[in-house]
């Protein structure tokens, strides 16, 4: 059981600019600013305008990246719930 | 985005093309900052500042313990402050400094609940706000 | 009510006041400064706090086409503080052709540098030392970075000095200090007028090179650290009061600056150290 799904803006509703390793977001339809750190912004892409629960989020994001993780389960909620917190992703 | 990916297709077909790592993160990391406006720092640090305790609409109320505004009179709630409060004051309350010249001790306390329950559209909010904002 | 036009780099002021005094001290404070391009960008009133302050124990209110509410009265001996802080107000609250830093700039050979982190009388003296040591005085309460271009354009106006600080400008010559004010907010204080040349050339921009977080302490040893570009994004945000009215062009501009622009924080226990360090880290920018 993987929980609820998740879905991000598609990628017209943001902008993005790398400072760093860091990345600086442009929310449009909020006009909020927000400064991520990986693997925030991987997560945004892999559910830009596509909803997924955490299991399918995991696997589109092992398709382009080896993930790290002691607990990804929790290390995913996690993530999830500061980017629903930010208002960056939403229930779907 | 950010993560450079150097998976496409090496030239030749020759070298296999690389997956970069991702770490996920510790549950308890924090990935995510949200800017939040910094209006009253700047705007309001330029003008001297002042809080009325109650608000004027408020006026002749009482300040209970807590900060609540109550009917005049009401028993160890404390009587309006004589004068508005200005913003030097009240940041020195809100680090425990001295209580202001003409002021109850007791009552000053009541004062700073009182602030510390402002809201948006609320005289005094304003003020408020700008002196939690770090310098 | 009396009036007076002034144009401090891209920006003019109408300020109207119920008294001739404050407008007078303004008027030979701004001495030698361009006309008004009017309509004027931004109103500034200076009226009695009651009725009666017009003439007894008299005080007054901030106005303008921007307020706050929650404001103390000056005293009309404050007039022309009043009248400097109303001009911040507007800017603070109305800007929105550039995104305003609250930081202090200087210039030299059209490559600035930016001063942003310390209370306001702090990064003043610095830029105001600066200004009379061969740099272009570019502002030192806001500096206005251009949406489209990207360059620095000069605010200078009168600086506010602290009576502590007066001594290291005595060379200046006394017709560009303002009158002393007592009882101010910040104590006693002066203002001074940026020099000729900073007056000449306010309508220059400049590119900026560097950002600077200084830190002045007696008993500090003389240090610099890089501050990464994420760091200076963050402090930036919170030392601009119109980067989220200019939405995603403030977003642009900003993101355009630190990526371009090293930051650098630096410690000084004394002005003739602040003074070395810029121009030290500046030289390094070539």
């Amino acid at each position: 059981m993987a929980g609820p799904r998740f879905v991000a803006d598609p990628p017209e509703a943001v902008r993005t600019v790398a400072i760093e390793t860091l990345t600086a977001l442009y929310h449009r339809p909020s006009g909020t600013t927000h400064i991520l750190a990986p693997p925030a912004p991987q997560i945004l892409e892999a559910l830009a305008g596509r909803p997924g629960d955490a299991d399918a989020l995991l696997r589109r994001m092992e398709e382009r990246f080896d993930l790290a993780s002691d607990d990804a389960p929790n290390a995913v909620a996690a993530r999830l719930a500061e980017l629903e917190a930010a208002g960056l992703v939403r229930r779907a | 985005m950010s993560a450079s990916d150097d998976s496409s297709p090496a030239k030749e077909g020759f070298a296999p093309s690389r997956r970069t790592m991702l770490a996920l993160g510790a549950a308890a990391a924090s990935t995510v900052v949200t800017i939040r406006p910094a209006f009253a720092n700047t705007a309001v640090s330029v003008l001297n500042c002042q809080i009325p305790v109650p608000s004027p609409d408020q006026a002749g109320n009482y300040i209970a313990a807590d900060g609540s505004v109550v009917p005049p009179g009401t028993p160890g709630a404390f009587p309006p402050a004589p004068r508005p409060l200005t913003g030097e004051e009240v940041k020195a309350l809100l680090h425990n400094g001295p209580t202001p010249a003409g002021l109850d001790a007791d009552a000053a306390q009541a004062y700073v609940k009182y602030i510390g329950r402002l809201h948006a559209g609320t005289s005094g909010f304003t003020c408020f706000a700008s002196l939690q904002m770090p310098r | 009510m009396h009036r007076l036009e002034l144009r401090i780099g891209p920006v003019s002021f109408r300020i109207g006041s119920a008294w001739q005094r404050p407008l007078d001290q303004l008027r030979r404070l701004y001495a030698g400064y361009p006309p008004a391009e009017t309509p004027c960008d931004f109103t500034v009133r200076l009226e009695p706090a009651r009725p009666w302050r017009r003439f007894v124990r008299p005080s007054l209110t901030i106005t303008g086409d921007y307020w706050l509410p929650d404001t103390a009265p000056l005293p009309l001996s404050l007039g022309l503080l009043a009248a400097e802080m109303g001009m911040n107000l507007q800017m603070a609250l109305g800007q929105r052709r550039y995104l305003l830093l609250h930081a202090a700039a200087v210039e030299r050979e059209g490559r600035a540098v930016l001063m942003t982190g310390l209370s306001g009388a702090g990064k003043s003296t610095l830029a105001a030392l600066l200004g009379e040591r061969g740099w272009r005085f570019m502002g030192d309460e806001f500096a206005l970075l251009g949406l489209d271009d990207g360059l620095l354009h000069a605010f200078p106006r009168a600086v506010s000095l602290k009576n502590e600080a007066l001594p290291l400008f005595a060379g200046v010559v006394a017709e560009r200090l303002g009158p002393l004010l007592e009882g101010t907010p910040k104590g006693t204080i002066r203002h001074l007028r940026p020099d000729r040349e900073a007056i000449m050339r306010m309508d220059e921009p400049a590119r900026p090179v560097l950002i600077l977080f200084p830190r002045f302490g007696a008993d500090l040893a003389s240090a610099v650290r890089p501050v990464g570009a994420a760091e200076v994004f963050v402090r930036l945000t919170q030392a601009s009061t119109n980067y989220v009215a200019l939405a995603e062009r403030g977003f642009a501009a900003l993101t355009g600056l630190v990526t371009a622009v090293p930051g650098r924080a630096i410690d000084y226990a004394n002005g003739g150290e602040a003074v070395a360090l810029v121009e030290t880290l500046w030289e390094e920018t070539r």
